[in-house]
């Protein structure tokens, strides 16, 4: 505690055992005159002081040399290094630090009498703003969650609800503490619920550094975003060995739930990086683009100006002339908004939809947009999901969503169907049209059919929605609708392929435009890709007061 | 809380050979021998950006950065690097040691273009240097081959996909 | 007959090369403006611009015929340029040509037929009594008869596409087991190229140089050479850097070389520029390979060391002179090298790295010449080949030429695409290039990396990443938060005190 035992210059004692009056302390005006000297220094050590500070140096202990050596050895920091990492430099302060296991005293005897109970608690500034944090020790009894661990953590959350700030979880724990039992399971029922009460109320954030097993892995699973370092976090609800009893299957930690397999097939973890350093360096940044609670904005850059940027003619060649041709859609968002801005979420999960933060003219808004470089695009369930989960966090928080559209249809497929595609792409629908905030939408290329409805598109609310000239809109692409609509004269034609040809093409020309629909007042106008940005800017900015009363109700009912 | 992490170094890993070590505050110079030589970032309309450095101009492009990867075209020539603390450097060395995967791995279409043929199927047995498909991009006919031997676990292409680069052809296990 | 307005049925650098020199004869010019590249520099230079469409299905109207010989008649063309690639060695286009009554400016109709099959072109150069390679009798169609005739001549042999050029459809087959696959790729690598499925066989050259020889002839008989040119740095048979002199030859052997290669062209009564292509072993024994009946891409090594606008040449041949020189007048000065600056990744195999040429900068000096298409802004196409610009450098010798290319290379600066510049900075550091010792295969054989490292150059962009790095995660984000905003009472405080109402 090298740094708050600094805080205590020689006044400070003063003021702080004037505070706490401590019974055997000469409180005369000479001895505060003399408080300089030597003797009275001894004194004062001798008493009260030298327990305050047996205490201090005990808690040192946690963050010692062997700790930091046994942690480094796992590939990980210890909890004390994370915070330090994470906060603001000498803002964080801690609360609870001495509390003790509750039946530390038991016979069980099993249970070590440590201060803080394997969890730092507290609060400090982030890019100076007040964040409230916790940070499980795994060097305390495995990081394992018994009551007062618990209680801390349940703590931090309501404090953090009350103060309308952001709750960040770091998370390196065995799980529950079996010692404790019940206790230690109610914990955790404390624990989530908490994080409902804050759902959509303050951003909370966990970050797995390391195992998070059995009930554990619910509290990150019901927060807003979860990150993992590679190699070092695993999450699961049964462990392998678990898995090897009931079901006679081989599985290593990594397969089963490492940081690889959430992001990429499960969906449960949205960021993931190579080491603990990074993924806090990269939470930081993450942070920048979030308000504090749903009652704020994101804080704001200065804006370059919808201005600073010219023209930016990349964006009419990015688009292929051959609608079959795939094209990155990342490289589209990177020239529409502010350099070196875009912040992917959940790059490895449904890439086939891309979502994340960024910013436009120094204000965060969060982008939503189809891959057309991944399965073309295409909406089926996982990406339904990650869209509509991605949409409603915005929604709570304030920020404008833009979506770049791009889309050919829902994934047909037995696969799809049986799985639910319908339910899933219900929630895409439900979020975007029960989203308040400003929506932006613009179609750069296909959107076709439902999906293009879901898309964002104006009859289910979408503030302004611009095309690009190479757009096509229709209730389905050229060949399937010119296969129905012109099937008898296909079969009677002497040439069909020709004739299939032609009609396409005409199809192309008549029907799958922007022009239909921009003349119909289905979109609002049909831009020049290169002015993208400033368009985008200025709709933003006319959309910055709206405000829309929804009617009262307890809460809907998405289809889950 | 402890004593505040601070670094005296930083570290940058290429994709290959030796690691470059940087000491903290970052100098705006570039050591020979024992002299430094002043290095600096400019940008104007004739050139773009550039680096100035004994009296030359270099053309620098950040192509892509990650969260602490990056990518840097610097003088027409392409870099990859990570950049590393004094600890993640460490825990990437022992980690590489514990962990030693398999070599398993994607195939990747080194360019964009259109498979013309396919010539294996999953589940097929190979050895590094066998063609697995056929590339067809600026009219030209590419031998896709295999740097690794094992077992083809899963093809994602079929004859007639258009891939851009970097899209995954196969998936290699090895044995 | 003087040529009034020709149309250059081309594009990019060849269509500026051809504009400029026709502009100094007077003769004006029309080219074909496409809808892929609607902006691009050969348009601006030219007199007229002839718009057409390109082709909706696949192929483009730079090699269809008929609507190529309908713009020249559109357009009051008397003549028309091919270029090279696309109808430049199209035997049914100049015939066409000329019986349309539009001087096509290259050989006659025969000559490009005869040469462009390499099958005939060889038999006529045995004729003529060169040597060539062994190799099948004829055509090949099938895969079996291909490892009869292998097993004949012995391995390795090379699958070269009867009407091909360019490396495609050629493949080098080193033993029985590969035959099979490679036959059929290389086949219907020539069908889809050439649309002639046709292949034969050729005995193949280890370590071969690959020398060529410049010829013109007039109308009136009169054939010579302008000296050879080696083009051994190659990378799947695609040319990339050229020079003139070779290192390989010396005065008998080039003068002995040379006069064959005018034999051939005599044999066909050839006329305008050509070129007779020869592969040399390392015992200086040389093989006929095949003949360009069109300009070269390398053209200007040739000029830069004779002093010989060929393309002049081809105009005035094509109007009926007379060869202004004699074999005797062509002297040789200096060494010439081109680098042929494309934009390809060569990190990534020189994967073709098309995009926007966001800044072009290039070297400017009495020794230096650059034969571009390109302007800062153009876009490179996916759709055509990949060339940005030749670099051409002559010294005093070979050793000067290098000397100046290692500069003028430093000199180079395009940015927004990847370009072929690392490989030439890696070669002219090369000791086995600085010697000239060098073969066709020297890069796939001899070199691992195909680009110049430095240490240094590395240093300063590892330099860059911490810089970065450094920017990204600890600058302080908070100083630039907006101060308008952040400055505010909280609404989430204003929150609490309106509820308190």
């Amino acid at each position: 505690m090298v740094e708050k035992y600094h805080l205590f210059s020689q006044t400070n004692f003063y003021l702080w055992f004037s505070a706490v009056t401590a019974p055997d302390m000469p409180v005369s005006a000479g001895g505060i005159l003399n408080l300089r000297s030597g003797r009275q220094y001894m004194e004062i050590e001798g008493k009260s002081f030298r327990a305050f500070r047996e205490r201090e140096s005990r808690l040192k202990e946690r963050d010692g040399k062997k700790e930091r050596e046994k942690q480094h050895k796992r590939g990980k920091l210890t909890a004390t290094e994370r915070i330090d990492l994470l906060f603001d430099s000498g803002t964080f302060e801690e609360i609870d630090a001495f509390v003790t296991p509750c039946n530390s005293e038991a016979d069980f005897g099993k249970v070590d009498k440590v201060y803080g109970d394997g969890v730092i608690a507290g609060h400090g500034k982030i890019g100076n703003r007040l964040m409230f944090c916790y940070a499980q020790d795994f060097n305390v009894m495995g990081g394992s969650l018994g009551a007062v661990h618990a209680g801390k953590i349940a703590k931090t959350q309501e404090m953090a609800l009350k103060m309308g700030a952001p709750v960040i979880g770091l998370i390196d724990s065995g799980g529950a503490r079996i010692q404790e039992g019940i206790a230690s399971l109610s914990g955790y029922g404390r624990i989530f619920h908490n994080n409902i009460s804050s759902s959509g109320i303050i951003p909370q954030i966990s970050v797995i550094m390391g195992p998070a097993a059995g009930g554990a892995v619910y509290s990150p699973a019901l927060t807003d975003f979860v990150f993992m370092t590679s190699h070092t976090s695993y999450m699961f609800v049964t462990g392998p060995n678990v898995v090897r009893e009931v079901l006679n299957e081989e599985v290593s930690f990594a397969d089963l739930g490492g940081a690889e397999v959430h992001a990429q097939k499960s969906g449960v973890a949205h960021m993931i990086y190579d080491d603990e350093e990074n993924t806090i360096l990269a939470l930081k940044k993450f942070l920048s683009y979030l308000p504090l609670n749903n009652i704020e904005d994101p804080p704001a850059l200065p804006s370059p100006g919808p201005g600073s940027r010219g023209a930016d003619n990349r964006l009419r060649e990015i688009v292929p002339d051959d609608p079959n041709k795939g094209y990155d859609v990342k490289e589209v968002i990177r020239h529409i908004v502010d350099s070196d801005s875009f912040f992917e979420t959940s790059a490895l999960f449904a890439p086939n939809i891309v979502t994340g933060f960024s910013r436009l003219n120094g204000r965060t808004i969060g982008i939503v947009a189809n891959q057309p470089k991944v399965l073309a695009g295409v909406l089926d369930i996982d990406s339904s999901d990650k869209g509509a989960r991605f949409i409603r966090f915005c929604d709570a928080f304030n920020i404008p969503i833009l979506t770049l559209e791009d889309v050919p249809g829902f994934l047909p497929g037995i696969d799809q169907e049986h799985m639910g595609i319908i339910r899933h792409g219900a929630k895409m629908l439900y979020a975007y049209s029960e989203a308040t905030v400003p929506k932006v939408t613009v179609i750069l290329r296909k959107a076709y059919g439902g999906a293009y409805i879901v898309m964002n598109s104006k009859s289910l609310g979408g503030d302004f929605n611009y095309a690009w000239p190479t757009a096509e809109i229709a209730v389905m692409g050229p060949d399937g609708a010119v296969a129905i609509l012109y099937r008898r004269e296909l079969e009677s034609a002497e040439d069909p392929a020709a004739l299939k040809n032609e009609l396409v093409q005409r199809y192309r020309e008549r029907v799958a435009n922007p022009f239909i629909a921009d003349e119909k007042g289905y979109i609002d106008e049909v831009i020049d890709p290169a002015v993208t940005r400033q368009k985008v800017i200025s709709a933003f900015d006319a959309l910055r007061n709206k405000c829309v009363k929804a009617p009262e109700r307890k809460h809907g009912n998405i289809p889950l | 809380m402890g004593e505040r992490i601070r670094y005296r170094k930083l570290y940058v890993l290429p994709t290959r050979g030796r690691s470059h070590q940087f000491s903290l505050p970052l100098k705006e110079s570039i050591r020979i021998g024992k002299r430094d030589y002043p290095i600096q970032l400019k940008n104007d309309e004739r050139f773009g950006t550039y680096v100035l450095w004994k009296n030359r101009k270099y053309p620098v492009e950040v192509v892509r950065s990650g969260q602490n990867s990056y990518e840097i075209l610097f003088n027409d020539i392409t870099y990859n690097f990570t950049v590393e603390t004094p600890f993640s450097y460490r825990r990437r060395r022992t980690l590489t040691k514990a962990i030693q995967s398999p070599l398993s791995g994607e195939i990747k279409a080194p360019m964009p273009g259109k498979i013309t043929e396919v010539l294996v199927k999953e589940g097929d047995t190979i050895s590094s240097g066998d063609t697995i498909a056929v590339l067809e991009a600026m009219k030209m006919e590419n031998e896709i081959i295999s740097a690794i031997s094992g077992t083809i676990a899963r093809l994602y292409v079929k004859q007639g996909s258009t891939v851009m680069k970097d899209d995954p052809i196969a998936a290699v296990v090895s044995d | 007959m003087k040529i009034k307005r020709v149309l250059i049925a081309n594009r990019g650098e060849i269509a500026v090369r051809i504009i400029s020199t026709a502009k100094k004869m007077g003769i004006e010019t029309v080219v074909m403006r496409t809808e892929s590249e609607p902006a691009a520099l050969y348009t601006e230079l030219a007199d007229f611009i002839c718009e057409i469409d390109e082709g909706v299905a696949g192929g483009h109207r730079f090699l269809d015929i008929e609507s190529v010989i309908g713009a020249a008649h559109k357009t009051g063309c008397d003549a028309i340029h091919p270029g090279y690639g696309f109808l430049s060695e199209n035997a049914y286009f100049a015939h066409k040509c000329q019986e349309q009554g539009v001087i096509f400016i290259g050989p006659p109709p025969d000559a490009i037929y005869k040469m462009g099959n390499k099958t005939i072109a060889r038999d006529i150069a045995i004729s003529a009594g060169i040597t060539v390679a062994r190799g099948s009798q004829g055509n090949i169609s099938h895969h079996e008869e291909a490892e009869r005739v292998a097993a004949t001549i012995g391995y390795p042999v090379i699958i070269k596409a009867a009407s091909g050029g360019g490396g495609r459809g050629m493949r080098i087959v080193r033993s029985e087991a590969e035959m099979e696959r490679m036959f059929n790729m290389a086949s219907s690598e020539a069908a889809k190229a050439f649309n002639d499925p046709s292949v034969f066989i050729e005995k193949y050259i280890d370590s071969p140089r690959h020398i060529e020889f410049q010829i013109l002839g007039d109308h009136h008989g009169n054939i010579i050479h302008l000296g050879e040119r080696e083009c051994s740095i190659q990378r799947k048979h695609q040319k990339l850097l050229e020079e003139a002199p070779s290192e390989a030859l010396n005065e008998e052997l080039r003068s002995e070389i040379g006069t064959l290669a005018t034999e051939i062209a005599r044999a066909v009564n050839y006329h305008s520029a050509g070129t007779v292509e020869f592969l040399l072993d390392a015992d200086s024994n040389y093989y006929f390979m095949e003949v360009n009946t069109r300009i070269q891409v390398e053209h200007p090594v040739t000029e830069m060391v004779t002093g010989i606008d060929i393309v002049e040449l081809q105009f005035r041949i094509a109007e009926g002179e007379k060869l202004p020189i004699e074999q005797n007048d062509v002297r040789i000065e200096g060494h010439a090298i081109e680098c042929r600056i494309n934009a390809e990744d060569v990190q990534a195999g020189f994967a073709p790295d098309p995009g926007r040429v966001e800044r072009l900068n290039l070297p400017t000096a009495n020794h230096i010449r650059v034969d571009t298409g390109v302007t800062e802004g153009s876009v490179i196409v996916p759709g055509y080949d990949s060339m940005i610009a030749k670099l051409i450098v002559k010294g005093d010798n070979r050793n000067d030429a290098v000397r100046r290319l290692k500069l003028a290379l430093d000199k180079v600066w395009i940015k927004g695409v990847k370009t072929t510049i690392p490989l030439f900075r890696m070669l002219v550091r090369n000791r086995d290039f600085i010697g000239g010792h060098y073969y066709t295969d020297f890069l796939e054989k001899e070199v691992t990396q195909y680009h110049y490292n430095s240490y240094y150059e590395e240093k300063i962009a590892a330099w860059l990443a911490v810089r970065l790095f450094i920017r990204e995660n600890w600058g302080d984000e908070t100083d630039r938060y907006d101060e308008g905003e952040s400055g505010q009472v909280s609404p989430w405080l204003l929150n609490k005190r309106l509820r308190q109402f």
